[in-house]
């Protein structure tokens, strides 16, 4: 088995994503914050602003007139989307690699992480204690980077590992992960987090996504919603290859979130809603 | 290989072209053959029902098993289909997360409702690759009629 030495020592080589989108993030996350305070951060920083220009005046934004301040572009772009655009702008090697041992191609990671993303702010409508929903998009956009770490370790091992899940020999994809290389991507991302110096709000969402019931108190709404955002995900068919699916949903969630499935099919629609209009965005961004 | 891709709620017909739907997580892809006019179509329908939003459903009827399946058949009558002799039927999608209490088993809602609609219009499916906590990738091949499902670390078959 691989040792866990080897592994820990591949987060070090991962690089910190600038620290300007969880500034921002902790700025929203008041929600007596003023514009002002999002837009001087965006602007202290060059190729987020430049970015985020680029941004407002593709196709999917542009409203008859070129958008040339910050201030304007955040107000039509609206505070998450641009702190989406920082965390992947300064983080590619995470979001745009393709995930090898899951046989996963470029693109879907990035992909089930923003679907993930919507979804876990979408699901917190219907939370009995209110967390802010941007807490909750940054936690459902983070919750799997382990797996770009993991990753590489799995490689030739996939088949052996659906074969384990689906003869159910191990209870979920986790669990196969844990078999095979002795640790899963709920943990690795949380040493990945924490070697980031992520908030701990946001670390121990990454850690107990699949198992919310290990969640303190405190995080147990935060880390829930993540938990079914990225079920939500992978529901919507947006997973990130071998694993998509091959988990359960912990129905402890009841006991933080009303939700019927008349709802839940509605969360499903505008998820894919508000997905493809970023994504269309995107795509437009590409041929400019 | 001239390939038409339907994405989430989208329905293509074809006569030349093999017709392929990436990644059908709870969703159901409903695959037609017309063996009389040697046309092929297809369908990604998300939910079962178009009454939680009309508005999206006028907008994009695919997205619902039916509003999506009238338009789908729609597509196959403007290749020729009379309904003299009956379409070929498979579906393949409809995967849920494990969920003790069904309440995220919207995958097999909708196979169900799926199902329903093709009764009404008095067609039922021959062979379906469905269920189960995979999610699947699907094309029909224009020349050979062959429809092939894939998934991620589990390779392909022919439904």
């Amino acid at each position: 088995m691989i040792s866990l030495e080897t592994i820990t020592e591949r987060i070090k080589e991962k690089p910190i994503p600038s620290m300007v989108a969880f500034q921002i993030l902790k700025v929203i996350e008041d929600e007596n914050h003023s514009l002002k305070d999002v837009v001087q951060l965006v602007e202290n920083d060059a190729s987020l602003t430049s970015e985020v220009l680029r941004m407002a005046n593709s196709a999917a934004y542009y409203r008859g007139s070129e958008v040339t301040t910050i201030n304007r572009a955040v107000l039509l772009m609206g505070e998450m989307m641009v702190v989406g655009v920082a965390i992947c702008a300064s983080s590619s090697i995470v979001y745009n690699s393709p995930l090898e041992g899951y046989d996963s191609k470029t693109g879907d990671m990035w992909e089930h992480s923003l679907r993930s993303a919507i979804a876990s702010r979408e699901i917190t409508k219907f939370a009995k204690k209110s967390i802010p929903p941007g807490l909750a998009f940054t936690a459902g956009l983070l919750h799997d980077i382990g797996k770009s770490v993991i990753s590489e370790f799995l490689v030739g091992r996939t088949e052996k590992m659906t074969e384990l899940c689906e003869t159910h020999q191990v209870h979920d994809y986790l669990e196969a992960e844990q078999l095979t290389i002795g640790t899963d991507h709920c943990t690795i991302g949380y040493e990945l987090a924490k070697h980031w110096s992520l908030p701990e709000a946001l670390c121990y969402a990454i850690r107990d996504h699949h198992h919310p019931q290990h969640a303190s108190e405190e995080y147990k709404t935060l880390t829930y919603s993540v938990h079914l955002g990225d079920l939500i995900a992978m529901i919507g068919g947006s997973g990130t290859g071998a694993d998509s699916l091959a988990y359960t949903v912990d129905n402890a969630y009841e006991g933080y979130f009303d939700i019927t499935k008349e709802q839940l099919n509605k969360v499903l629609l505008i998820v894919e809603n508000d997905f493809q209009t970023i994504k269309d965005i995107l795509m437009s961004e590409g041929k400019a | 290989m001239k390939i038409m891709y339907v994405g989430v709620g989208e329905y293509a017909a074809s006569k030349e072209k093999t017709i392929k739907t990436m990644a059908l997580g709870s969703c159901v892809a409903i695959i037609v053959l017309d063996t009389k006019n040697r046309a092929v179509g297809m369908l990604h329908v998300a939910l079962p029902e178009s009454s939680i939003n009309k508005k999206r459903a006028a907008e994009r009827p695919g997205m619902f098993a039916d509003t999506g399946i009238p338009k789908l058949l729609d597509e196959m009558k403007k290749l020729g289909y009379t309904g003299e002799k009956k379409l070929i039927v498979k579906l393949a999608g409809g995967a849920s997360i494990m969920d003790p209490n069904n309440t995220f088993n919207i995958g097999k809602r909708n196979i169900l409702a799926v199902k329903k609609i093709l009764w009404r219009f008095q067609l039922g499916a021959i062979a379906e690759d469905v269920g189960g906590s995979i999610s699947r990738t699907v094309s029909v091949d224009i020349n050979s009629g062959k429809v092939i499902i894939s998934s991620p670390g589990r390779g392909d078959w022919e439904l």
